[in-house]
């Protein structure tokens, strides 16, 4: 007994000897394993040599390894903590690197633009009725009110691909497929594609997108031609834009109106604006009531109903809205061009 | 339309500053386009209306301009120095076609001293941006600027027989016309002919044979009305474009000749010529003054204002119109001559509205009055096509409708192109039968500007004449060559490709529930052979997409590959789509089993899958093929296919070894039909 109790002195010693050697954690991890494992340490050959011991000695021996063995884990423990690794660094990682970017596909600005616009319209009630752009005199010119052999029908320089067929030079002749199929009420707006005989140039193209709409119905009046063309205009430019309405000829309206806007660029206050030319208006609108032969040759009563009727070329008025100086940008398909419209 | 207002100020008189004027101008519609100061005087543009020929001259702006601004036409004289010889003797006038010379006025003045013009006339006729002639040319040209009735002045001596005849032209007749021009002249042609000869170009021009000169002395005016269409006709064929056929051919007033002519005659008399006594008046057919209804409440109706009935006899009378009163609201207008674009009652309301000022009618919403709207399913469809193709990285194009027909033989059709009468160009002659040439332009456009792959789409129509009938065809079509989309450091930019390509197709009819759809391998002459699938749906033939052929490709100058597709979205649109439906989310878990295998090369994808389909496994749910490789490891003219199958009992989980028994049964049939073997180590089990 007095043996083991010598043992445990030396050993204690040792481990204090030993313990005061250790740098690292390696080491003490070491020394822990020589004391405290669990089936070669030392600790436990210690313990395996209490069966040896008298049984009535036991408890006081038993102590005695007890102790030791708390006073080993103690000093490791504390040790461990001072020789505890540092902390794990996550290895670096660049989070400035640029993110993933999705590729996606951009709108051509006509197309959208229009939407925008239809958008305003149906917002209003409106139904969208579209035709064919290969259309015949009659209804291009003759149920429009357009006298055969008139200059007016200069204004309107025509593709022909007979003496009676011919590419649409305005949307109108939609309105006239559909007054023909429904009656009053009708409210719609006709988008589309048409054609005029121009060389291109920056004001002026062969094809181009034109939005028209029409109105009939009971009761209908210029004041609310004026309405809805001034609620469309704030919708689509700002609410605080100036609008004018001005008197104009078109052989299809009677009264009809031109409609204007201020420029946005210059504020109608420089004299050589490259986009009003000084004028400080743009003309954005053609608009009129329905001229009662018009409705009278779609069997219409005009002495019952009433209407009004716009165009508006989508090109145009895109043109405006995003300061293109050359209508003839938006048929180069230059994806340059095209893909700065995904943002919008 | 050049209008003076100095010249102006012989009608009224005007005391305001130019920018005022210009917004009197604008306010009753006719818009100055530009105006400049000159020599004292101002010089507006002023634009005018087809259908207002009676603001052609300063007369009709003047009578305009008074209306606006409350102000009274001057009255004008035209004294005459009269000589005592009688008109009827030195000219005989007959009109041989009433229909297109419906008036024919002439007065002779004698004795005038052939000269420069008085300094006050030069200047009027500067203004137009004329150079001045003569006295008696610039008299007439004066007469057509002031009033828009268009005169001529012929030498009196050179008219052969003192005979004016007004008739159609003998075909093969030919005049020399003031410009110097031989015109060849056809019956459809009014001309103004002596007893041997033409003389003028009835409205257009006059001729060189009877044309005043220094030595004439004595001058016959005609001051006459022709039929707008046939001036227009005479003018187009023989491509002589004047003031005064322009005048004509939107119609003059019929009861003004007699006017110009004494306005003409007088100004003759201040350089000394005698007038002849009496005038030709040949006016077979007097034309009736027009009357139109105009009843106050439509024009409230119409205008959505009440409108005093004072203003609108005040207005109406000061444009010309005579009014009588019906009744109380209703009044008879008596249309004045000039006034020819006046036939209905809206047009007088028109009237009304553009002097009482658009900017004082109210601004109201119509009433909204609900209706059947009008359904367009296509422009829903188009919504989501266009949405999911810029999904899948396509950028959107429009092209013009046209084409070059040396490019559009390139691509061998069975659609005839529709040819265009009179196109911009002989480039774009043709309406175009494919939307694919527009969009290999953009290629090429964008490839020779740097852009390392091009991906593009266009929704529009192509056109073909079939059956006796133009026919248009919506279509989609989309390009796409070399690599697209800005590299990321993470990942690979994306080759373009059939099999992108293809998705996008069966992506986008899978969108739109048009399920059952399939490709078929098929040549077509747009595409290289064996590089090309037919889409059909329900037996017809919808599409087509594959590699563009070489020649097309040379046609458009581009070097490199291009994929293309193209989708009749008539004949899709036209075709029943499936019903969306939920289906349950399944209960029990599935059972996926890798198996690959080893086969020879040319057994197709689709062959595998109608074997596999045919099978009918009744718990297979559905298998993907995710590995395809050919290589060092495989023998030659073979391929390895790995595939996913997966089964799923709906009612309960299925056991491994049924599964197996299935598996075997994918194995067996696939060795049978194809003589396909497993790949060493090609069976995982899961
Ligand atoms: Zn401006």
């Amino acid at each position: 007994m007095e043996n083991l109790k010598i043992e445990i002195q030396n050993k204690r010693k040792s481990f204090e000897d030993a313990l005061a050697k250790v740098k690292d954690r390696h080491s003490l991890q070491d020394i822990r394993n020589e004391y405290l494992s669990r089936q070669r340490g030392i600790i436990t050959g210690i313990f395996e040599q209490l069966k040896h011991v008298k049984p009535e000695e036991r408890p006081e021996i038993g102590n005695l390894i007890n102790d030791f063995k708390n006073h080993v884990q103690e000093r490791v423990l504390a040790l461990q903590e001072k020789f505890a690794a540092p902390k794990k660094v996550l290895e670096k990682v660049d989070l400035t690197l640029p993110g993933e970017k999705k590729y996606w596909g951009a709108p051509h600005p006509i197309p959208l633009f229009q939407q925008e616009i239809e958008n305003i319209f149906l917002r209003m009630g409106f139904s969208i009725a579209d035709g064919p752009e290969i259309e015949t005199d009659y209804y291009n010119f003759g149920a429009l009110n357009f006298p055969p052999h008139h200059p007016a029908r200069d204004d309107w320089d025509t593709l022909y691909i007979t003496d009676d067929v011919l590419l649409r030079t305005h949307t109108s002749p939609v309105q006239i497929r559909v007054m023909e199929k429904k009656k009053p009420p009708i409210r719609i707006i006709n988008p589309g594609k048409v054609y005029r005989k121009e060389a291109p140039d920056p004001t002026h193209l062969p094809m181009f997108f034109q939005v028209e709409g029409l109105v009939v119905d009971l009761g209908i009046t210029f004041a609310h031609l004026k309405g809805t063309l001034e609620y469309f205009l704030k919708a689509l430019f700002h609410e605080k834009i100036k609008i004018r309405f001005r008197p104009s000829f078109f052989p299809f309206t009677e009264p009809s109106a031109e409609v204007d806007i201020e420029c946005t660029v210059c504020g109608g206050k420089s004299e050589d604006c490259r986009v009003c030319g000084g004028g400080g208006w743009i003309e954005i609108l053609g608009s009129g009531m329905v001229d009662p032969q018009v409705l009278k040759n779609v069997n219409i009563d005009p002495e019952k109903y009433s209407g009004f009727a716009f165009g508006l070329g989508v090109d145009r008025t895109a043109m405006f809205a995003y300061q293109i100086p050359d209508m003839r940008y938006f048929y180069e398909n230059d994806l340059r061009f095209i893909r700065q419209f995904s943002l919008k | 339309m050049k209008i003076s207002l100095d010249w102006l100020q012989e009608y009224i008189d005007i005391d305001l500053p130019v920018s005022r004027l210009v917004e009197v101008f604008d306010n009753i519609g006719l818009l100055i386009e530009d105006w400049k100061e000159e020599d004292g005087d101002v010089i507006l543009d002023v634009e005018t209306y087809a259908n207002r020929p009676d603001t052609l001259g300063h007369l009709g702006i003047a009578r305009e301009l008074a209306t606006a601004l409350g102000l009274t036409l001057k009255e004008q004289r035209f004294p005459l120095a009269e000589t005592s010889k009688n008109i009827s003797d030195l000219i005989d006038v007959q009109i041989w076609d009433e229909d297109l010379c419906p008036r024919y006025c002439g007065m002779v003045v004698e004795n005038i001293a052939i000269g420069p013009s008085p300094e006050w006339l030069m200047k009027r006729i500067e203004a137009m941006g004329l150079n001045p002639i003569n006295n008696v040319v610039d008299v007439t040209n004066y007469v057509l600027f002031a009033t828009a009735q268009p005169i001529h002045a012929f030498d009196l001596d050179k008219i052969a027989g003192r005979k004016i005849i007004v008739r159609r032209a003998k075909q093969g007749e030919k005049m020399q016309s003031l410009e110097a021009k031989d015109v060849d002249l056809t019956s459809e042609m009014l001309v103004i002919a002596d007893e041997e000869k033409p003389v003028a170009l009835a409205g257009v021009i006059g001729g060189e044979n009877t044309a005043v000169s220094d030595s004439t002395q004595s001058v016959f005016i005609e001051s006459a009305h022709f039929d707008p269409v046939s001036v227009r006709k005479t003018s187009k064929a023989t491509g002589i474009q004047t003031d005064a056929a322009y005048r004509f051919e939107r119609g003059a007033d019929v009861s003004f000749p007699p006017e110009a002519a004494r306005m003409a005659a007088s100004l003759f008399s201040q350089f000394s010529g005698k007038v002849c006594r009496g005038i030709v008046d040949v006016y077979p057919k007097s034309r009736k003054i027009k009357t139109v209804m105009l009843r106050d409440h439509r024009v409230t109706s119409l205008l959505g204002i009440e409108i005093d009935s004072g203003f609108i006899e005040k207005t109406l009378a000061d444009l010309g119109f005579q009014l009588e009163n019906k009744q109380p609201g209703i009044w008879q207008v008596k249309i004045p001559h000039f006034r020819i674009d006046i036939e209905r009652e809206a047009d007088l309301i028109e009237e009304i509205a553009r002097f009482y000022g658009y900017e004082k009618i109210p601004i109201q919403l119509p009433p909204l009055r609900s209706l059947e709207p009008i359904l367009d399913p296509k422009k829903e469809k188009i919504k989501t096509l266009r949405q999911l193709l810029f999904h899948y990285g396509f950028d959107e194009v429009v092209n013009f409708s046209f084409m070059d027909p040396e490019k559009q033989e390139k691509f061998t059709h069975d659609l005839n192109p529709i040819p265009i009468r009179n196109p911009i160009s002989t480039k774009a002659a043709f309406l175009r039968t494919t939307l694919i040439g527009g969009l290999l332009e953009n290629v090429a456009w964008n490839t020779n500007r740097g852009a390392e792959g091009v991906d593009i789409f266009e929704i529009g129509n192509i056109f073909q004449f079939d059956n006796d009938s133009y026919n248009e065809h919506l279509m989609l079509s989309m390009v796409m060559t070399g690599s697209t989309g800005e590299r990321h450091w993470k990942e690979k930019g994306r080759e373009a490709g059939f099999f992108h390509l293809k998705g996008t197709c069966e992506a986008l009819l899978a969108q739109l529930r048009y399920g059952s759809f399939f490709f078929k391998e098929e040549n077509h002459p747009h595409f290289q052979d064996g590089r090309s699938l037919a889409l059909h749906f329900k037996g017809e033939e919808i599409g087509w997409l594959g590699a563009i052929d070489q020649k097309i490709l040379g046609a458009y100058l581009l070097k490199h590959e291009v994929w293309a597709a193209e989708i009749n979205l008539s004949f899709l649109f036209e075709k029943q789509t499936q019903a969306f439906q939920y289906s349950a989310v399944a209960k029990y878990p599935s059972v996926s089993r890798d198996v690959s295998f080893i086969g020879a090369k040319n057994v197709s994808f689709e062959e595998i899958r109608v074997v596999l389909e045919k099978l009918q496994l009744p718990y297979l749910e559905k298998f993907t093929l995710y590995d395809r490789f050919a290589g060092s490891s495989i023998p030659q003219g073979e391929v390895s296919l790995s595939f996913r199958f997966i089964f799923r009992r709906p009612d309960r989980t299925l056991q491994a070894d049924e599964v197996d028994v299935f598996q075997q049964k994918i194995i067996d049939t696939l060795r049978a039909s194809f003589n396909f073997r497993l790949r060493e180590g090609g069976k995982i089990d899961k």
